[in-house]
Formats: C-alpha cells, structure tokens, sequence
C-alpha cells in the first residue's frame, strides 16, 4: 500500500487537525441550520393541511394561500356532493386572529380557530376524534399542545376567555404551527365557531356557516380523483377553486417559496455558509502546500508527476472534509431537537435532507481542492535548488 | 574516516583515461537563457562536458555562475531547446515534462537542505523513493537496508524532528541512493553540517558510488571536502573555466605543481 502522504499531512500536527475539523464542521452545521430553518418553514406550513381528512379540496378562487380570509359558499360543497363518486363534503371554518387570553398571565394574543361539525371526520388526529362528544357542549375548545408558551398552561379544565368570552378547555391534540397560526391552534365545533363569531360589535367581520374557509371533499374508493376534479372544474362555477389534497400542499408551498422572501433569504443564507466552506478548506489546503511546498517540490525533483501531488492535495480535501461533516451532522442533529422545542416550527432530519448536505459538503472539498492543485502545480523542482 | 591515498609513481596530467565507453552524462554545446523577450538573459555559454561513469566530480565557482542551472539542468528539472545534453543515454533536449519526470527518477538528488517530511518517520521517507519504482512490498525492507548503509537503524522509525542535522541529511543520502541511481546529483550537502558529518555524508557517496560505479557531480564551496573528487570543474560566469582532472589534491589544481610533484614522488606508505 501507498504511503498515504495526505492523511500524514494533515494530520500530524494535533492542534492543527482540530481547528481544521472545527472550522469545517462549523461551516457544515451553518448549512444544515439553514436548510433546516427552510425546510421547517415549508413543512411547518402544511401540517394542517397534511391532516386535512379530504381528497379534493375546496377553496374561494382568491384563496391562494392559507392567510387569505376568504370564504366561499356552503351551498358550492352541496353541488359537489351531486358529483357521481363523492361520498361526503365536510366544511371547515377558520378564524385568524382570535384573541386567546393567558390564563396565568392575563395576556391577550391572537391565535387560530379551526372549527367544524363535530361529527365530520374532518381532522385526521385521533384526540379530536376522542373528544367528539366533548365538543359539542356550549363554550368548549381543544387546545393543540403544541402551541407556543405564550397561549398559557392548556389542560383539560382550564377556563379561560375567547374573543372576550369565557371558554372552557376540554383537553388537547397534537399539531403544531406555523406563520398562519399566530401563537397556536384551536379546535371547537361549528355551532361554538357561532356563539363566538358571529354576533360581534360592528367593526369586527362576523361569521356565519354559509360562507366556508375550506371545503372537504371525500371520494369514494377506487374513484379518479383527477377525473373528478376536472369535472368539477367544469361544471361548478368560477368563484372557486378546486383541487386535489395534493396540489393545496403545492400551492402553499410554491406560495412561500416563490412569493415570499424566504425561499431566497435561505438559498441566499446556504450558499453563504457553502462558500465559507470552500474558503476554509481551501486555506487550510494552501497552508500545507505552502508550508511543505520545498518538500512537494523535492517529490518532484525525485520523479513524482503532477498528477501524484493533485492526488494528495485532492485525498487532503477528501479527507478533511468528512472528517468535518460527522460532528458537523451530530451536533445539527441536536439543535435541530433544541429549535423545534424553542420555536414549534418542525425541524426535521431526514436522510434525504442529509444527504443533500453531504452532496454540497463534498462539492465544496472538490471545488476547494481544484483551486488548491494549482498551488501545487506550481512548485517548481528547479526551485529547490536555490542558491 | 581516513583518507584515501591515491598513489602513482608519476603525477599524471589530466589526460583520457581509459573509461567504459558510455557515459554517465554528454552535454555539448549547452546554452540555456533564463527569462523571455527583452528580460531574457543568457546563463550558460557553450557548455561541453564528459562525465564517464563512476566519476566523482565536484563543480565549483562564484555565486551566480550557472553552477545550480548546469545541475538543474542535468537533473533534468528543466526543458532545454538548445544544444545537446545526453543523461544516461536519454537525450534531454526537446523532451516534454512527462518524458522529463521519467528520466528523474534514474537519478539521486541531494540537496542542501533535507527536505523530509516532517509527518513521516525516517524510514517512510525513504520509502516514499521506493515507491515510487512500484515495490510496494518489499520497500521497508529495502528502506531499512539503505538507513542500515548509512548508520541509521535504530533510528529508522523516528521523525525529523527527533534527529540531528547529520542524521537528517543521511536519511535524504539514504532517500537518493536507495533505488541504486547511475547518477546522483547533489548542491552543497554539506554546507548546513559540521566538518565530520559533512565528511562522513560525503565519503559515504563516495564509498556507495564505488560500489555501484555511479557518477556523482557535486556543486559545493566547501574546502574540506575537495579532495575526496576525481575531477574539479570550475564554472564561471556561465562557461567552464577549468576542468582538472585529479588523483589528489588538497591546495593546487596545477598537478605540473613542483611541490605536489615532490609529494608524490617520495611518499612511501
């Protein structure tokens, strides 16, 4: 076996090796928290629309996003019903913007309310499930305790005030946030959504179950739901748009990355730590060529080509690299855990989102390696003997 | 190390021994300019040298002579378009860097300074040379023999940084010898080394080189070691001033010498 010169170079000196591996770790983990806070962002803002329990769904056409308070009519979920294959259509209502008061710390803030017939499989959550009875009590509400701290302590029994009006919490459910939802979720049943938002004080939107935030459509098994969907296109009316549960989590998803400055503050914030990636290899690769260039110089002079000393420069770069990303990946890993508990956003590793990393990490060593070679091309044997 | 006497009945002139009908290294009518245009500035005048093998030759002169250019030169570390410079049997001129770097490798370097690795142990080092003529199994073994050669066994497996100056240059002899050049090349070994271990280094190639019949050429200022050569060629301002050949010589290059003449004739050992 090759004496493997790049690992004896690079890592001989204790001290040195360390900062090494630190500085790149550290560029490693900036582009994984990056990628991460996007990916969180994205995902965040469609949990509620992956557990919406509906094939087709059924939007107000001004709709292009969850933050849009537009609503469409009730009597658009009927027509849909008359479809040949739709076996039910379920209306959800939303509110934005209910002010939620803390009932440790008096505080008001805003958050969510979902609200629907509490006999309509409308959330694919088991907990809600649970409490269907629960909800249809006057004044009652489920609590995603996933919130953030500000909604306060939410256990079952808990009274406190909604849009200025005593309400009583009858247990939890698991979800979580995202920009739409203010500082939390609620869920409570349509004839409750009534008691609080409809009879309010004349500068306040008041609500009524005629007009719907989003429409639920379930089709039959084995039905085409892309067949249906056009149909519906067709016949129904223009004022509404309609969709296949797959495309509302595109739409949302395209909203926030093409309308919304994130997708760009993000890509621009990645490829920032990327670059400092590069710059970090390539100096640590041109302090060793510097440092021992009379010795790379020599191999050349003893008849070792070019192409051996690229070799080396490029193994450095290789290695230095790896041995940058594993504590780079541990330690994301456990920040990732510590921001989803900080911030509710779902910070998520998957082994796909990983290996887009590891792609770019290796990308950089080449790239840093390339620039680097040409340091080492450029000993001249000649030159060892100076005089 | 005691010194090695070559006695003849008469001083004999630098005249044409008999020598093995090839030779180590031809060059003739070398010229070789540095720079380009209007900096290009010529460094070597019509150089014409002989080198059969088994010579041991010392170059000397003043600093800025070419003498480091004619060894790069040599060494083949440069590309040459003019004249002709033949190194064992390779013809130099007009070769390309990849035919270039494969004529290196017939050759020994030995520099001023030792240029080792610091992250390697002295036999690493010197295996990096074996290596690189593909024998990869038996290269420590080979590498060990070579440091055994030059009185380095027991230190055969310590850093640079745990070695003394002598040591280190012997573990370079030891890197430049190990794959048996026919020609070795050195600049001033001994220039950074003491007076005994600058002798031991050098009458270390000479014994090395007797054995293999390889030809050394040395530039070097150092006085102490000029009469271990054969041959003293004196380079100056890019032309060969003098080339003498020589039997033994510590003072006088002029072998007509009355003196060494006197010397020769009357020493019995």
């Amino acid at each position: 076996m090759r004496t493997p010169l790049a690992w004896f170079n690079l890592t001989y000196e204790r001290r040195r090796l360390l900062t090494a591996i630190a500085g790149v770790s550290f560029a490693v983990l900036l582009m994984f928290m990056f990628k991460g806070f996007e990916n969180a962002l994205y995902d965040s803002q469609v949990q509620l629309l992956k557990v919406l329990n509906g094939d087709i769904i059924v939007v107000n056409r001004l709709k292009y996003t969850m933050f849009i308070p537009e609503q469409f009519a009730r009597r658009r979920l009927y027509q849909a019903q008359a479809f040949e294959g739709v076996e039910a259509a379920y209306p959800l209502y939303t509110r934005d913007g209910a002010y939620w008061k803390n009932p440790d710390t008096k505080a008001v803030r805003p958050l969510r309310v979902l609200a629907f017939n509490p006999n309509d499989p409308v959330l694919n959550i088991p907990e809600v499930l649970a409490k269907q009875e629960g909800l249809k009590l006057p004044w009652t509400v489920i609590v995603d305790e996933k919130s953030r701290a500000e909604v306060g302590p939410r256990a079952a029994g808990i009274v406190t005030e909604l849009a200025e009006q005593q309400i009583e919490v009858i247990g939890t459910y698991s979800m979580g946030t995202d920009f739409a939802s203010a500082n939390g979720n609620v869920i409570m049943s349509d004839q409750n959504f009534l008691r609080y938002f409809s009879d309010l004080g004349p500068e306040e939107t008041e609500r009524d179950l005629n007009t719907v935030d989003i429409g639920l459509v379930k089709i039959a098994p084995g039905a085409d739901v892309n067949a249906l969907v056009a149909a519906m296109r067709q016949r129904l009316p223009n004022d509404i748009s309609i969709v296949t549960k797959a495309e509302f989590v595109d739409m949302e998803l395209e909203y926030w990355r093409k309308n919304t400055s994130i997708g760009f503050v993000f890509t621009l914030l990645t490829t920032m730590s990327f670059a400092v990636g590069i710059i970090l290899v390539y100096q640590i690769l041109y302090t060793d060529v510097s440092e021992h260039w009379v010795e790379y110089a020599t191999l050349k002079a003893i008849g070792y080509s070019n192409r051996y000393l690229l070799g080396v420069v490029m193994q450095q770069s290789l290695i230095l690299t790896m041995l940058g990303f594993v504590p780079g990946y541990l330690i994301a890993l456990v920040l990732y855990k510590a921001a989803t508990n900080a911030t509710g956003l779902l910070m998520n590793m998957t082994p796909g989102r990983a290996l887009e990393i590891l792609v770019a990490t290796v990308s950089m060593c080449l790239i840093s390696g390339a620039i680097a070679v040409r340091k080492v091309q450029a000993a001249d044997p000649a030159e060892v003997f100076g005089s | 190390m005691s010194d090695s006497l070559r006695l003849s009945p008469a001083p004999v002139p630098a005249s044409v021994e008999s020598v093995p009908t090839e030779l180590a290294v031809q060059i003739r009518d070398l010229n070789y300019y540095f720079g380009q245009g209007d900096l290009c500035k010529q460094v070597l005048y019509d150089i014409n040298l002989d080198l059969p093998r088994g010579q041991i030759v010392i170059m000397t002169g003043p600093s800025g002579s070419g003498k480091t250019t004619l060894l790069t030169l040599i060494g083949a570390l440069r590309t040459l378009q003019e004249g002709s410079l033949q190194v064992l049997q390779h013809e130099l001129v007009g070769m390309n860097q990849r035919e270039l770097v494969d004529v290196r490798r017939s050759i020994g370097f030995i520099f001023q300074a030792h240029n080792l690795f610091e992250s390697l142990t002295a036999a690493q080092n010197v295996e990096m040379a074996v290596e690189l003529m593909d024998d990869r199994r038996a290269k420590r073994q080979r590498a060990i023999a070579m440091l055994t050669d030059v009185g380095l066994a027991e230190r055969a497996d310590y850093k640079p940084k745990a070695l003394s100056g002598g040591q280190k240059q012997r573990v370079a002899v030891a890197r430049a010898l190990v794959n048996q050049p026919t020609l070795i090349l050195a600049d001033e070994p001994t220039a950074a080394l003491d007076k005994k271990s600058g002798r031991d280094v050098v009458t270390l190639m000479q014994i090395l080189a007797k054995e293999k019949n390889c030809t050394i050429l040395m530039v070097t200022h150092d006085n102490r070691i000029l009469d271990m050569a054969d041959r003293i060629i004196n380079l100056v301002d890019g032309r060969l001033e003098t080339d003498e050949e020589i039997d033994h010589s510590t003072d006088s290059t002029d072998s007509q010498n009355p003196k060494n003449l006197d010397r020769h004739m009357f020493m019995i050992r």
